[in-house]
């Protein structure tokens, strides 16, 4: 690690070429193994770009004229650069990580594989990749590798004669002399790390990701000034490869790379076999019903991986319309992952929503100060590429999965959501400590914890998916960080392109809180809502029937009671009959009527309010008429009595007469 | 100042292989030397899986192209022959006139030897498969040795493009100060096998004799 001390014995030109020379390297890495940062162009022969990385303006930027190397716009690099402009020259170590998505899970034991899962805890996951979290999980296949580490550092020397003789008229020639050398090294230099980049295996994957060959991974970056401890394991499975260093005034710049020699388990792995059968699970296919039970399966994964669930959750989207548990399912994140591997085709559908990510690399940006962590979606869809989904049966919910996976190409929407949030000039944060790994960790720690916190969010609003209807307005340029991941979430259902716009965005998460904590609040211009919420509460339109059919029973209860009194009163009040035959006919069919229902109440709330005169007219006398009622009875049943032993005899008589005239 | 030459490792190739190999290597070479400003593009190969880069100078793309031209038409008339390709580099330096050279004097500081043996594979394998009585379908086995000959290609041109990268990062001291005007990279001339061996060996001693003795690396 460099020390201030020494640093501050640079002569200011010499300082200047190291800081750019930091910039200029964690630019041409990140050109290379960030795909969002691409503009290589592959409408055509994608083995043949001639002019692919030609920056698209042919103007030359102040930036370009350092080292005489004009790059690409790189805003993942971009982001991180001026970062480093205040950082005091620390080392800065580039981790390149593979994130493989698993094509395979156990649908049984419904533990997906996790490796995905990890993402959110990006410092922690680091450090543990290795070991220790594979065998936690039990995975076959490790999700993340760290496939590349690229430190650029500057080494003081402890005694540096130069330093000491600047002072002197004699030695600004040769101070000159030195600045220019310097320059022309770190160009030379920078032009062999711009061509290792190229040769090393990490970019055929990047080349097989941007031009959408390989579906079943992406790749992923970290800039940190830590160098992190690496296992034994680690360092024997790759490979180091330095650059000779380039000496400076009073130290030198070192650039090194360590990195894996073989890729070939994860560019070996045909991609595209895998699409169709996945995507038919998302359908509704006999997959799907798994999947579905998710939500009461948390219990069943390890708690553990619950924090790590949220990262690429988009998808789990879909499964949504089960009931809100706000509780962690793991599982959904599984079967996101699922979706990531699996549909090369879909990959092709045109970006119609927000990408999932974004919002994820706004928190990662937001939360990690000056450390970027930078978590491309998995798939990126070249917009050459218009061949149609072939495997999505209509269900729209697929659809916009796919839609949502192709998005990410687009960056900008993560600028929109970043500024707000950030005081801080460059959408950076102030330098960090030098030596800050406790302080790092703690960041990341936080942002951890803000992800979980947006989880629990996002799940609350459920009812969103089902309805299928989405208003960009979800989408907020959040002041907080776990609004700001939910948002991400909705973001990805987004059916309009528009939506991308952050000023659109602007939508603050308190209504998002409000309707959290009291549905019954929220404004009504959201109309996404009123969606969301619908299907959980019994709230908006349907609560009106649930009383109603309430009274309507009650009611219907009360007249079936009555029913005797009116009758028996039949003969002395006609009034009554009338009003109640017809409540009786309201109340037998609900179905249709529930939507007058409140009519019909009224109607039926004055019969009975009428009718109920009428009882308690009748009530009163009810006793006596009783009475009455009963000694008629008597007299009619004794009456019967009469009449059928007179009719009995008469037919008897009358058969008799019959066989006598026979 | 020093010269310092690189001696890359010899690559095997066939006759349909020289102009893609022999672009990768001049161009990546010449790409380190372009010290001035340049908008790199990244070129990936047809015939291997490699992504190497271009200064993206137009000029620096014609020369190299027509010297390519030129060494396949000799390596026509020349078959079966191992060849040697120079990529040198040189300052101009404006002398004084003397009784033994011209005004302009080219001071060389960089020799780049490409080894190339083109071979002649398709007769090879027919004849190889004449004589062979195995059972294998013969087609099937040659396709098998031309992938297996490719792959070994590939990983010797990336071993080249390695050890170019290694030299330009160790060999820095011997590199003159960047020209201010003519064009993106140091002057520097591609010399293919003329007509005649002979020649060429002349060409290389009268050049080694104005530059000096150049430290022969690997």
């Amino acid at each position: 690690m460099a020390s201030l001390g020494n640093m501050n014995s640079e002569p200011p030109e010499i300082e200047q070429i190291i800081t750019e020379f930091f910039a200029k390297s964690l630019h041409i890495i990140l050109e290379s193994r960030s795909p969002y940062a691409s503009s290589r162009n592959y409408s055509g022969d994608p083995t043949i770009s001639p002019s692919s990385s030609s920056s698209s303006s042919s103007s030359v930027r102040p930036r370009d004229k350092w080292f005489r190397l004009a790059l690409r716009d790189c805003p993942a690099a971009l982001e991180n650069i001026d970062f480093w402009r205040q950082s005091n020259l620390e080392p800065m170590v580039v981790d390149v990580i593979l994130v493989q998505r698993p094509h395979d899970w156990d649908p049984i034991n419904c533990i997906p594989r996790r490796d995905l899962v990890r993402n959110t805890s990006l410092k922690e996951q680091s450090r543990n990749s290795w070991g220790s979290e594979q065998e936690e999980f039990g995975c076959v296949a490790k999700s993340e590798r760290i496939i590349e580490r690229w430190v650029v550092q500057y080494e003081s020397r402890k005694n540096s004669n130069l330093g000491s003789k600047r002072s002197s008229n004699s030695n600004s020639h040769n101070l000159l002399k030195i600045q220019h050398t310097l320059y022309k090294k770190s160009i030379i230099l920078l032009r062999s790390l711009y061509l290792t980049v190229r040769l090393l295996p990490a970019y055929k994957l990047y080349h097989d990701l941007i031009s959408s060959q390989i579906h079943a991974f992406t790749l992923a970056h970290r800039v940190s000034s830590i160098i992190e401890p690496s296992t034994g394991r680690e360092e024997a499975e790759m490979q180091r490869f330095c650059f000779t260093p380039v000496d400076t005034c009073c130290g030198r710049l070192c650039l090194s790379v360590l990195y894996r020699a073989s890729l070939s388990d994860v560019s070996s792995e045909p991609s595209t076999p895998m699409s169709p059968q996945v995507i038919a699970d998302y359908v509704g296919s006999p997959m799907a019903d798994p999947l579905k039970r998710f939500p009461s399966l948390p219990t069943t994964c390890s708690p553990s991986s619950a924090p790590f669930s949220r990262r690429h959750s988009w998808s789990y989207d879909l499964y949504r319309a089960s009931p809100p548990s706000v509780s962690f399912s793991p599982s959904p994140t599984h079967s996101e992952s699922r979706a990531s591997v699996s549909n090369p085709a879909s990959r092709r559908l045109p970006p119609m929503s927000l990408p999932p990510h974004p919002p994820e690399m706004s928190a990662a940006h937001h939360k990690n100060t000056g450390f970027d962590e930078y978590w491309p979606s998995p798939t990126i869809s070249p917009p050459s590429s218009a061949s149609p989904p072939t495997n999505t049966p209509g269900s729209h919910l697929p659809k916009s999965l796919l839609r949502s996976e192709s998005a990410p190409v687009s960056i900008p929407a993560t600028k929109p959501v970043n500024t707000p949030a950030l005081p801080y000039k460059h959408n950076l944060p102030p330098s960090p400590p030098l030596k800050g790994t406790g302080c790092s960790t703690s960041k990341t720690d936080k942002r951890t914890y803000q992800i979980r916190t947006g989880t629990t969010v996002d799940k609350i609003s459920i009812g969103k998916d089902e309805t299928g209807k989405i208003s960009g307005l979800k989408i907020s340029s959040g002041s907080s960080q776990p609004v700001s991941v939910s948002v991400s979430r909705s973001s990805s259902r987004l059916s309009l392109p528009d939506d991308f716009d952050g000023s659109e965005f602007s939508c603050p998460f308190i209504t998002d809180d409000d309707d959290a904590t009291d549905p019954y609040r929220r404004p009504e211009s959201y109309d996404h809502k009123r969606y969301r919420h619908e299907p959980v509460e019994p709230g908006g339109v349907l609560r009106v029937p649930k009383p109603q059919g309430a009274e309507v029973g009650a009611l219907v209860l009360m007249l079936k009671t009555a029913a005797p009194l009116c009758q028996d009163l039949s003969s002395s009040i006609n009034l009554s009959q009338a009003p109640r035959s017809e409540t009786w006919n309201n109340s037998i069919q609900p179905p249709d009527q529930i939507s007058e229902a409140p009519a019909v109440q009224d109607a039926t709330s004055s019969r009975v309010a009428s009718s109920g005169l009428v009882f308690s007219k009748t009530t009163a006398d009810a006793l006596e008429e009783l009475k009455g009622y009963k000694d008629m009875k008597n007299e009619l049943i004794k009456q019967g009595l009469r009449s059928q032993t007179s009719i009995n005899l008469a037919s008897a008589a009358e058969v008799s007469s019959r066989g006598m005239t026979g | 100042m020093n010269c310092e030459a690189c001696d890359l490792k010899e690559l095997e190739l066939e006759h349909f292989q020289i102009r893609e190999v022999l672009r990768c290597i001049l161009h990546t070479i010449v790409f380190h030397r372009a010290l001035g400003l340049v908008r790199p593009k990244d070129i990936d190969l047809e015939l291997f899986e490699i992504t190497y880069v271009q200064c993206g100078d137009a000029e620096v793309e014609r020369k190299i192209n027509e010297k390519i031209d030129q060494f396949i038409s000799w390596v026509e008339k020349h078959p079966n022959k191992k060849s040697q390709i120079c990529l040198s580099f040189f300052e101009v330096k404006n002398k004084q006139a003397s009784w033994f050279t011209n005004k302009i004097e080219r001071r060389y500081w960089e020799y780049w030897y490409i080894n190339l043996n083109v071979a002649q594979h398709p007769k090879a394998h027919s004849s190889k498969s004449h004589h062979s009585k195995a059972v294998v379908d013969p087609g099937e086995s040659a396709s098998e040795d031309r992938s297996l000959r490719r792959a070994a290609l590939e990983a010797s041109l990336r071993e080249v493009l390695f050890q170019i990268i290694k030299f330009v990062n160790e060999k820095k001291d011997h590199i003159p100060s960047i020209p201010v005007a003519e064009g993106v990279s140091f002057p520097y001339e591609i010399t293919i096998p003329s007509s005649s061996d002979s020649a060429f060996g002349m060409e290389m001693f009268k050049r080694m004799l104005q530059s000096g003795h150049p430290t022969m690396l690997s």
